[in-house]
């Protein structure tokens, strides 16, 4: 038998399940159920937003939240896919890690336009 | 003490004349402080001298008598009868082919559990005169719950990894005896494990149901086990890749 | 006399998760990373329309606040909270901390995780408060 590779994607998974379950509650809320009742209406304005997305670390912040919440729910999902019967594990892995990847990319792009 | 009157049904499979198991109840008087194993005696003894199931210490010490009771693993002499309706239903247990009746084939089981080399692997054999291999209390700390495990199997028959992946998973008991080794103070036998134990079907076929602490009789937490495995040998092949890199 | 002819019983590969209570409970917590995905997606592109200007970041607040997103925030709200309690749940177990010839009790690290939760929303809540 051989080393299997998934060490690596898991790290990432284990690291992304623990950011997530600390940080995911109160974002969402804050950014998802906030705004349709009205309140946090000047933190999710677009001056104030661009104003603290500005600054490095909070880029930065951003970067560790998405990045490795993109890598749980990739690998996660790969188990979903396992556990729901289906068997080509290796084309699972490859699409759920490549749209992780590009995703992952995009937010980067998306951070240094702002 | 008072009586009490059960229907035990129990899976059968008798291989010269069934095609495919079947139910049979049994009508069973019972004593209010027996166990399911107990029942099973019952109808042995008195009712059907054709049933067949292991057992042997009644007293959660050897691991023979687990079967799937009313749906969940378990060890026959540690299921008390005042905890379970007038309707029992025994199974053998799953995820390993039927011998007969209640009796499983668990060679499976076995052949893994060799593939992790289950025992002290030391750096240099000592001669016995030579004294004993220390160990501290907290050394002895660091592994001791999973050195319980009695391979009675329930933790195989509760987890789906192993059903699900054709038993070709290692699965909780052995990996989890592999960490209890890999972290024993005298053992250097980690990378002799490593093959087996950081394969595909090693711990990363484990999606942490926890089925296998849930059903485990003697509180050995596979589940927790093969987590910080993954952790080990996760870290192990990260510092690997790296060194291969910087040849 | 003897033969030997073990049977070998099947289990649904598809429907397997239904025939126990913690199975389900198993799934639902992989399954939220289902809404993990889809909400990583929205950030992102919450972000570029950040990035283009006020009006594609309105357009973005607006359909944040359609009904129908609001009932999948909801549902959403609901996993990402089934995460965080089964996530904090198994750490003792995967993560044992020895003091000596003891553990430390596994009650007391999922407590630990559960106060660092509610500083850290309130930190965040207060934060979104003030701006």
């Amino acid at each position: 038998m051989a080393r299997s590779a998934k060490a690596v994607p898991w790290f990432l998974f284990a690291a992304g399940g623990t950011i997530t379950a600390f940080v995911l509650p109160v974002m969402l809320f804050v950014t998802n159920l906030a705004p349709p009742v009205g309140l946090f209406s000047e933190a999710m304005s677009w001056e104030t937003m661009y104003g603290f997305v500005g600054n490095w670390l909070v880029k930065l912040v951003l970067l560790g939240i998405i990045g490795f919440g993109l890598w749980h729910a990739a690998h996660r999902l790969r188990v979903c896919a396992h556990d729901f019967g289906i068997r080509a594990d290796t084309v699972v892995a490859y699409i759920v890690y490549g749209v992780a990847g590009l995703a992952t990319l995009a937010t980067i792009w998306a951070l240094l336009m702002i | 003490m008072s009586k009490r009157t059960i229907q035990l049904e129990v899976l059968r499979y008798r291989p010269e004349q069934d095609k495919e198991p079947f139910f049979q109840t049994y009508t069973v008087p019972c004593e209010e402080e027996w166990v399911v194993l107990d029942a099973l005696n019952y109808v042995k003894d008195e009712i059907d001298r054709t049933l067949s199931f292991r057992w042997s210490c009644h007293m959660f010490v050897c691991g023979s008598c687990g079967y799937k009771i009313d749906g969940e693993p378990k060890l026959g002499c540690k299921a008390f009868l005042r905890d379970y309706g007038d309707n029992i239903r025994v199974e053998p247990l799953d995820n390993f082919p039927i011998e007969r009746d209640l009796v499983v084939v668990i060679d499976d089981f076995v052949e893994k559990l060799q593939s992790v080399k289950p025992y002290i692997i030391a750096k240099e054999e000592k001669a016995l005169a030579a004294g004993e291999y220390i160990q501290t209390p907290a050394q002895l700390k660091a592994f001791k719950q999973y050195s319980m495990c009695i391979n009675c199997l329930l933790c195989y028959s509760a987890c789906p990894q192993y059903g699900l992946t054709n038993q070709e998973f290692i699965g909780p008991a052995a990996l989890a005896l592999a960490h209890r080794y890999n972290m024993d103070s005298r053992d250097v036998g980690r990378s002799a494990r490593e093959h087996v134990l950081a394969a595909h079907e090693g711990v990363w076929e484990c999606s942490f149901v926890g089925a296998c602490s849930v059903v485990c009789p003697k509180d050995v937490d596979p589940a927790g086990a093969i987590q910080q495995a993954k952790f080990t040998s996760a870290v192990d092949y990260l510092t690997s890749m790296v060194g291969i890199g910087g040849k | 006399m003897g033969a030997r002819r073990p049977y070998m019983r099947t289990m649904s590969k598809t429907s397997w998760f239904m025939t126990h209570a913690r199975f389900k409970t198993y799934m639902l917590h992989e399954i939220s990373s289902v809404f993990v995905a889809l909400y990583m997606w929205l950030l992102i592109d919450g972000l570029f329309r950040l990035a283009k200007g006020p009006e594609a970041w309105e357009a973005w607040l607006s359909f944040i606040k359609h009904p129908l997103v609001v009932v999948i925030s909801l549902i959403a709200f609901a996993f990402f909270v089934i995460h965080t309690m089964s996530w904090f749940k198994a750490v003792p177990q995967a993560m044992r901390i020895q003091q000596g010839e003891h553990f430390v009790d596994g009650k007391l690290i999922i407590g630990g995780h559960y106060a660092a939760l509610g500083a850290f929303s309130l930190f965040v809540l207060i934060l979104a408060g003030v701006a």
